[in-house]
């Protein structure tokens, strides 16, 4: 009676099989390298030089970032001086081992900005408390450092179609029935663009699809 | 061990910021069990450090920079609220809408086996927490709308599968299930509706309503 109602017409995510945690490590891009050397600068020893190199070059990709989520120019203006200021705040929380700055700003500026423009809460993890997990632990400390200069390069490499939805789907704010209507095509093949990008983005990052 | 997880969609709109809250807290509730969509995460956290690394930069007024310098020695260096840790295995996330641990919940009866407390509403968006003793049966119902369930304590069964702790459970809009809770423990779940459900029985249609659903 049940069954003939269901449709399992999402895509279900499966961990793949894990590969060996020994990847062949890139070195980092040489910027990602300074900009967190500058930020562990700041940290240690409150180097406004430091502070003011990582302004010019975060703020105004910040600010870039909020006008793509339809901020008004002096909100996303005041909102990315803030998400700088932050930065400086929370300095010594930064582990220049396992992130990057620029991603660690994104998630900054992102939760500012449901904060203060949709002024909702996001729900946010508690990195002290989280539940026991009996899977085989996922390497949670390897990582991130240099994840975002390999997807800086994988992204290149995408076709114009698919990077298009990786950023709508990011910086637009809507749901992806809205990017299908505006880009005027259907939906289905909005996902198809979206999942064919992020299977290619794993692959650049060494992870089974 | 977890055995259902969410979506890329799903988890791309959590690390994009475009979840709504509802959806933001079972990604994170689900986060807080998951080590393997902890770690996807932060993948697509990175993918929002890289996008926005290659944006055009938007030039700030100017002064801006002279602006924060001036404010910096006037704020103090960030400290994480310390929060009491939860005595009974409440996920973070979670304990935050609580207001403490879900031996804290105040639990509303509808019906013998079934007790429910709401969390919050925004729009059509409902969550709340249901609880269920070992066989207790929701009813065969649909959705309008879709239907996002994270499994607290205890377990439950339906025609997709089993679920336990930790597991995530999406419905779409118009599938349709009848959960029956798991022997053992009483089943707790998070649930988040963004539309009424539809029951096939005329008492549950008429009782549904009156509890909100």
């Amino acid at each position: 009676m049940l069954a003939h109602a269901l449709r399992p017409s999402f895509p279900v995510f499966r961990p793949g099989p894990r590969r060996p945690a020994v990847v062949l490590r890139l070195p980092m891009k040489p910027e990602v390298v300074e900009m967190n050397a500058l930020l562990g600068r700041v940290a240690s020893e409150r180097d406004r030089t430091a502070f003011a190199a990582l302004f010019s070059h975060f703020a105004p990709r910040v600010k870039a970032y909020l006008l793509r989520q339809g901020a008004p120019a002096s909100v996303a203006e005041d909102l990315a001086q803030e998400a700088l200021l932050s930065l400086w705040r929370k300095a010594h929380l930064f582990d220049p081992a396992k992130a990057s700055v620029g991603t660690w700003l994104f998630t900054i500026a992102r939760n500012l900005r449901i904060d203060a423009i949709r002024r909702e809460k996001r729900p946010e993890l508690d990195p002290e408390d989280f539940m026991p997990d009996s899977a085989p632990a996922a390497d949670e400390s390897l990582v991130q450092a240099d994840d975002e200069s390999r997807l800086r390069l994988a992204l290149k490499d995408l076709p114009a179609d698919q990077i298009q939805v990786v950023e709508l789907s990011f910086f637009a704010d809507k749901p992806h029935s809205q990017i299908a209507t505006e880009l005027g095509i259907p939906l289905g093949t909005v996902k198809s663009r979206l999942r064919l990008a992020m299977s290619r983005l794993k692959r650049a990052l060494g992870e089974a699809e | 061990m977890i055995h259902h997880h969410p979506s890329d969609e799903l988890l791309l709109a959590y690390a994009a910021g475009a979840a709504d809250e509802a959806l933001s807290l079972i990604v994170a509730t689900h986060m807080s069990y998951c080590a393997i969509c902890r770690l996807r995460g932060k993948k697509l956290d990175s993918l929002g450090g890289a996008l926005l690394q290659e944006l055009p930069p938007a030039p700030l007024g100017e002064g801006a920079l002279d602006n924060v310098l001036a404010l910096l020695d006037q704020v103090e260096p960030y400290e994480r609220p310390r929060r009491a840790a939860s005595r009974d295995g409440t996920p973070a996330p979670l304990r935050a809408y609580i207001g403490g641990d879900l031996s804290a919940v105040r639990w509303r009866k509808m019906g013998p086996r079934l007790s429910y407390a709401p969390l919050f509403r925004r729009g059509n968006v409902t969550a709340r927490l249901l609880k269920g003793v070992p066989g207790a049966d929701s009813g065969a119902h649909s959705h309008h709308g879709s239907e996002f369930t994270v499994v607290l304590q205890g377990g439950f069964t339906d025609v997709t599968g089993s679920y336990g702790p930790g597991d995530l459970q999406m419905m779409e809009d118009g599938m349709s299930h009848n959960v029956v809770a798991d022997p053992g423990e009483d089943c707790i779940n998070l649930a988040v509706t963004t539309g009424p459900l539809k029951f096939e029985s005329l008492l549950q249609r008429i009782a549904a309503p009156l509890f909100g659903f």
